[in-house]
């Protein structure tokens, strides 16, 4: 069917559009450049923001740790329970919403795309069984390979080739889209309990750096020619003084690099810019993270934002999540992977009146502000890690706004301020920034070449937003912009209307994707043969039995690319 | 005071939800305003009319709101929940949750209560004179926070883990209790006026539990402090003399458990650890 | 003749995929590599089966039509008030999420079997979390392996060789660098292979939990003897634990079940925490039916919920106690059940099952049950990971795929395919079709 959306204010970063007033065509689920108009269906977007749909690049919203986080935190879905209507199931909400409730309310905020940032090969039966299960967007998950034995024995070996097949085997035989590397490592050093500091050590039993791991898996991600760069969650999250490492992480890449590309995303890159040395001396170092980006075009970042609120962390850095229970005595979710991975869960309340909290909370925002590229760095909370996604028109108001972040500032403790540099920041957004950092930016550094603008050809994915920049200011209004993020007028999935003013009015199924990077037949054959005897050896599965079939997913969709090998 | 009297027209079959039943709810309302107040039999939703005969009226205001309900309420949930001020009286049993998140006032019960009657309590006086199920004043799964202040009485019974997760208030069990009374307790006071069950503040950070009939015995993670000749309950003196134990030491060894000495005879060894 | 192999074993948590299965003109002839159990089900499975619909007249149970019973069914449901819908363990997680997606749309109850065998450990888990891992996990690391209050030899024949005590490792060159322990009040099978038997007083494992956490933090235990042990016994196994390198508990239902329930495992989840300051330690419920854990997990990521949980106004609720099975059925509050995969008359408390009994009953069951027998609607399945394939979580949470070996007998239906055409008859009746 074909929709004509009429007169809306436009703001389209990938083709330079910037908030001009413009009819968008949509056939089927593409958009097009002209239709019949008089059998099109007409949305009045005049005095409305018109931009792609959402692209969220970080949101813990499926997989086993997701889903223990679920069973752990009964008592959060006990304040936020939602009942079925005439088109939505029923769920549970809050700092971890069941699948159901996950889709709809990204929907409802005008998302069209999310993707899944941390699950283990092995466990990617329950993260596509739980994927199928969410609506209303199409989504994708990222592969944790930077404690993988057989990829560290690959690279201790030298063999970078035949690490790069067996990671192109994994993607496409599991379903998966990025190479995602967490505290690289340490976590097999965790499975024994233990810590290894910095990116120089070498990893017990495996004779392989940190610094190894990253590298060898950022010539992977070259070899493989996969559409999104290494997608770093980087050693030392959480510790004070931890942002020496972070520039040490982005820099010891930086010789791979060509062409000033992005060849490695830092994720969640809050939890990695603490200045200090202890709790009591913790400061933000986001000058000098800010610093490294802006001169180094190698180097894309998200903010991972924290909110005042009750939430969730959960994270494959289980060595970090043990540390945090021990700090403050709540309940703690351990579970290790074979072979893989490991993972935690912590309950956490971010209070405005905490030093800590209140310095992590400028320095989210600082990151955003201070990188001058908005096309770098893209808005994430590191859902539910920093605060649950249902926040970001907040976040996009502090954005947009100085006085909404003043209004804050007031408010927490003075120390804080003196250890953060926000309140020194005038620099406010604009809404063509805000299209990049939330979907135009997203969309480039994911590779999603029909996501994220609003060109004929491109997927019909578009949110229209009840905000007129005619009538109001961000800067002044931003709870206006709060409002209107908060509730899409319409939010349009694959051609169809499936928002209106902040209802779902259709339930829809998304599709997921994962990567294929099509390798040479010889040496695909020659991995995957000798891939028996190593699952014999090391898991409690036979590799038979250790796959995802496409039609396994209820929408598949591949997404081909050629490697270099 | 008004009075407002509701009385069951049909057995219950199944659950009724019934936390519409509170001073609060009623207060200021017209009889036929409260019998078409809406409430959840099962997966049906209906009036209160429709479950009760309704008489007398309600004053304007919650405290000077008396509600009366008469039958068999055992599968009645919720009654009074959230209640600030005014008065319930069940003239027979009552179901899960009675006085959930109770703030003030005072309800009565003429029968026995189902599990978690006075979960989230903050306030007020619950007065059961018959048995109490599990879970008295305890928390609900996962929030690690019991009852924050009030009073509860039950002049029978009660079943296991009475004030799970208590933070602060008073407990009077005049009968016995069962096992893991104060379990994870972290304040507030509860006592058991005749024999209690194994496990007695197992898991306790704070607070104090004082028992003045039997217990089998004492968890391995208390340590016996001394013998005291009385202990205070909510300011009032009850005489011993009484073993003091500490504990929990698996969680920090904070509470205070007081043991009836005469009731105990079993427990006279652990004297020898008296420092 | 055909030989499938790595076929997925469906009969207990263990899930072991290595399984060959021969089979010719659609019969399962020989089966290789399965415990005992495992080969007892897939070659007799078949046998005493009903595959005829049957309905309750006059009384008496009667052959029907599939259309008849189904449609009985969806009448059961959408007539009731409070209906239960009960099983699960014996799915595939496909069959229940429809289930789920029924229970949502008559307002009734969905629970699982891990309300009445491990739900006290998903319970432990709201107040106190879990840290756990993968059954590989063990394999490549455990030199200390405890088996509390259950007894895999019996009931998870493979698990001692596929995953604890003696399969190939790549740390432990060695088996016998493993020890095993065996805390039970009976001197089981298990107990008999063991390097250390600790042989408990019925219901007193939480105190043997509270003095071995006293004894980890030096705290002097004012007792002589604890859950019927010398205080020096516990002192020297709490040395054993803290000494170790890696070490695991797996508990089953003699911790789950015994005096205290869900407080056992809070227990002995704090004792797990507490281990992991000095070395390495994990937890693990060894669970019984092939697929409850999934029953588990489904739940959860559908509606927040693990099972138990009542929809009846329109948005999940659940609180074990509550909203569980046994309880509602106790309390007398249920006014129509479907039971699917399971026998609750034969398993339940008396006054639990009579309630049960008493009001419309319909089930859906391969075989045929002592609840069947007393159903107004019987409508029989096919055998999942047999006859048809589906998704199953292994004890650990481990997703795998279920293969089908040979065809269901003619007009016998999958669980998913039951359970759809009742959801659309029921969405007929209340008009939402």
């Amino acid at each position: 069917m074909a929709l004509l959306i009429k007169n809306g204010i436009v703001y389209d970063p990938l083709n330079n559009i910037n908030g001009e007033v413009m009819d968008i065509m949509i056939d089927g689920n593409k958009i097009v450049s002209s239709i019949n108009e008089s059998k099109a269906q007409v949305i009045d977007a005049s005095n409305k923001i018109v931009m792609a749909g959402g692209v969220d690049l970080h949101s813990h919203i499926v997989g086993p740790k997701v889903n223990s986080g679920r069973i752990l935190r009964v008592e959060d879905h006990y304040k936020d329970l939602v009942a079925k209507t005439r088109f939505t199931r029923s769920g549970s909400g809050y700092s971890i919403p069941s699948t159901f409730v996950t889709g709809y309310r990204y929907a409802i905020m005008g998302y069209t795309t999310v993707c899944e940032p941390a699950n283990p090969p092995l466990k990617m039966i329950a993260v596509h069984d739980e994927l199928n299960d969410i609506p209303m967007i199409d989504k994708t998950s990222f592969i944790l390979f930077g404690n993988n034995w057989i990829v560290m024995e690959y690279l201790k070996e030298g063999k970078i080739k035949e690490c790069a097949a067996f990671i192109a085997w994994v993607l496409k035989r599991m379903k998966g889209y990025v190479i995602k590397i967490v505290d690289p490592g340490c976590e097999e050093e965790w499975k024994w309990g233990n810590d290894i500091e910095g990116l120089d050590k070498e990893v017990n039993n495996f004779g392989i750096t940190p610094k190894e791991i990253i590298r060898g898996l950022c010539e992977v991600n070259k070899l493989l020619s996969l559409p999104h760069p290494i997608h770093v969650h980087t050693n030392m999250l959480g510790t004070p003084g931890n942002y020496r490492i972070t520039i040490e992480t982005m820099d010891c890449v930086k010789n791979i690099a060509n062409n000033n590309q992005p060849l490695i995303h830092m994720t969640h890159v809050q939890f990695h810019s603490y200045g200090g040395s202890n709790w009591a001396s913790l400061s933000s170092a986001t000058d000098e993270i800010a610093d490294y980006v802006n001169k180094n075009k190698h180097v894309t970042i998200d903010m991972g934002q924290i909110i005042f609120t009750d939430t969730t962390t959960m994270t494959a850095d289980g060595s970090f999540e043990y540390k945090l229970q021990k700090l403050t005595g709540e309940r703690w979710v351990n579970s290790d992977v074979e072979v893989e991975e490991s993972a935690g869960i912590v309950p956490i309340h971010y209070r405005r009146n905490n030093y800590v909290h209140a310095v992590m909370w400028a320095i989210g925002l600082e990151l955003a502000l201070l990188v001058n590229d908005p096309w770098r760095v893209f808005m994430t909370t590191d859902h539910p890690n920093g605060g649950p996604f249902t926040y970001y028109p907040k976040v996009i108001s502090w954005l947009m706004s100085k006085k909404a972040r003043e209004r804050v500032l007031k408010r927490i403790p003075r120390m804080s301020r003196r250890r953060t540099n926000l309140e020194d920041i005038d620099r406010e957004y604009n809404f063509y920034e805000i299209a990049i950092i939330t979907r135009a930016g997203i969309a480039k550094i994911l590779g999603l070449k029909n996501k994220g603008h609003l060109a004929p050809g491109a997927d019909a994915d578009i949110a229209i937003y009840d905000f007129n920049p005619k009538q109001y200011d961000p800067s002044r209004d931003y709870k206006e912009v709060v409002r209107a993020f908060s509730k899409a007028a319409y939010t349009i999935k694959d051609g169809e209307i499936v928002v209106k003013d902040g209802e779902i009015i259709k339930p829809v199924i998304g599709k997921t994707f994962w990567v294929e990077s099509e390798i040479s037949r010889d040496l695909e054959s020659s991995i995957a043969s000798s891939l028996n005897e190593k699952f014999r050896d090391y898991y409690t599965v036979s590799v038979d039995n250790y796959v995802v079939p496409k039609d396994y997913l209820y929408k598949p969709w591949p997404i081909q690319v050629k490697a270099k090998i | 005071m008004a009075e407002i009297i509701l009385t069951l027209k049909h057995s219950l079959k199944v659950p009724l939800d019934a936390s519409i039943i509170s001073p609060d709810n009623f207060a200021g309302k017209s009889i036929n305003e409260i019998s078409s107040l809406k409430l959840w039999r099962g997966n049906k939703q209906i009036t209160l009319g429709e479950v009760f005969d309704i008489k007398g009226e309600a004053g304007s205001n919650a405290n000077e709101t008396v509600i009366t309900i008469n039958g068999d309420l055992s599968k009645a949930r919720r009654i009074g929940k959230g209640m600030s001020n005014g008065k319930i009286v069940i003239n027979g049993s009552a179901g899960l949750y009675l006085g959930e998140d109770i703030r003030g006032g005072v309800i009565t019960v003429n029968g026995d209560v189902g599990s978690w009657a006075g979960v989230g309590a903050k306030g007020g006086l619950i007065e059961i004179m018959g048995n109490a199920g599990d879970f008295l004043a305890s928390s609900y799964r996962g929030a690690r926070s019991g009852m924050e202040g009030g009073m509860i009485i039950v002049h029978g019974n009660a079943a296991n883990e009475v004030g799970g997760w208590m933070k602060n208030g008073t407990i009077k069990i005049m009968g016995n209790a069962g096992i893991f009374v104060g379990a994870n307790m972290q304040g507030g006071s509860i006592l058991v006026s005749n024999d209690c069950g194994v496990r007695a503040g197992a898991g306790m950070r704070g607070g104090r539990i004082v028992i003045l009939g039997y217990i089998p015995s004492i968890l391995p993670s208390f340590r016996i402090e001394e013998i005291r000749a009385s202990v205070k309950v909510n300011g009032d003196k009850i005489s011993g003399p009484f073993y003091l134990f500490n504990g929990d030491f698996a969680e920090g060894g904070k509470g205070n458990l007081f043991i009836n000495v005469t009731k105990n005879p079993h427990l006279k060894r652990y004297e020898q650890y008296i420092p | 003749m055909v030989i499938y192999e790595n076929v997925l074993c469906s009969v207990c948590g263990c899930l072991c995929d290595d399984i060959e299965v021969t089979v010719e003109e659609n019969k399962i002839v020989k089966v290789r590599n399965a415990c005992a159990m495992g080969t007892t089900k897939l070659l007799n499975y078949y046998k005493e089966r009903n595959t005829k619909p049957l309905i309750k007249k006059d009384g008496k149970l009667i052959p029907t039509n599939l259309d008849e019973a189904t449609s009985k069914v969806a009448e059961i449901l959408v007539n009731a008030e409070y209906p239960l819908i009960y099983g699960w363990s014996l799915c595939s997680s496909e069959a229940i999420k429809v289930g789920i997606e029924l229970a949502e749309e008559v307002g009734g109850v969905i629970d699982n079997q891990a309300s009445v065998c491990h739900g006290p450990g998903i319970q432990a888990l709201h107040n106190s979390g879990l840290p756990t891992c993968t059954l590989g996990e063990v394999k490549h690391r455990a030199d200390l392996i405890i088996y509390w209050g259950c007894n895999p030899e019996d009931a998870h024949p493979r698990h001692l060789t596929r995953y604890t005590l003696s399969p190939k490792s790549k740390f432990i060159k060695d088996p016998k660098e493993r020890k095993l322990v065996v805390i039970d009040v009976r001197n089981t099978i298990t107990a008999k292979k063991a390097n250390l038997f600790i042989n408990i007083e019925q219901g007193a494992d939480f105190e043997l939990i509270s003095a071995l956490r006293a004894a980890l933090k030096f705290e002097e235990i004012e007792e002589e003897r604890v859950a019927g042990l010398a205080v020096e016994q516990i002192e020297e196994f709490a040395e054993m634990l803290r000494s170790c390198k890696f070490g695991v508990i797996f508990f089953g239902q003699g911790l789950t079940q015994s005096l205290g329930k869900s407080k056992n495992i809070e227990a002995a989840i704090a004792l797990v925490k507490d281990l992991n300051d000095y070395t390495k330690f994990a937890l693990i419920p060894i669970r019984g039916h092939y697929n409850v854990a999934g029953a588990n997990e489904v739940t959860a990521w559908q509606t927040g919920f693990p099972f138990a949980v009542d929809f009846s106004k329109g948005y999940p609720w659940y609180n074990p106690g509550e909203t569980t099975a046994v309880d509602i059925l106790r309390r007398g509050e249920s006014d129509a059940a479907l039971i699917v995969g399971s026998d609750p008359l034969a398993h339940f408390p008396k006054e639990a099952a009579d309630h049960l009994a008493k009001n419309p009953l319909a089930v859906i069951d391969p075989d045929i049950s002592v609840t069947a027998l007393a159903a107004d609607v019987v409508i029989p399945s096919a055998f999942t990971g047999i006859e048809v394939s589906g998704t199953a979580y292994r004890m650990d949470r481990v997703g795998l795929l279920m293969k089908k070996v040979v065809d269901p007998p003619e007009g016998v239906l999958s669980d998913e395919e039951i359970l759809r055409i009742i959801l659309k008859k029921v969405r007929i009746l209340k008009g939402v079709a």
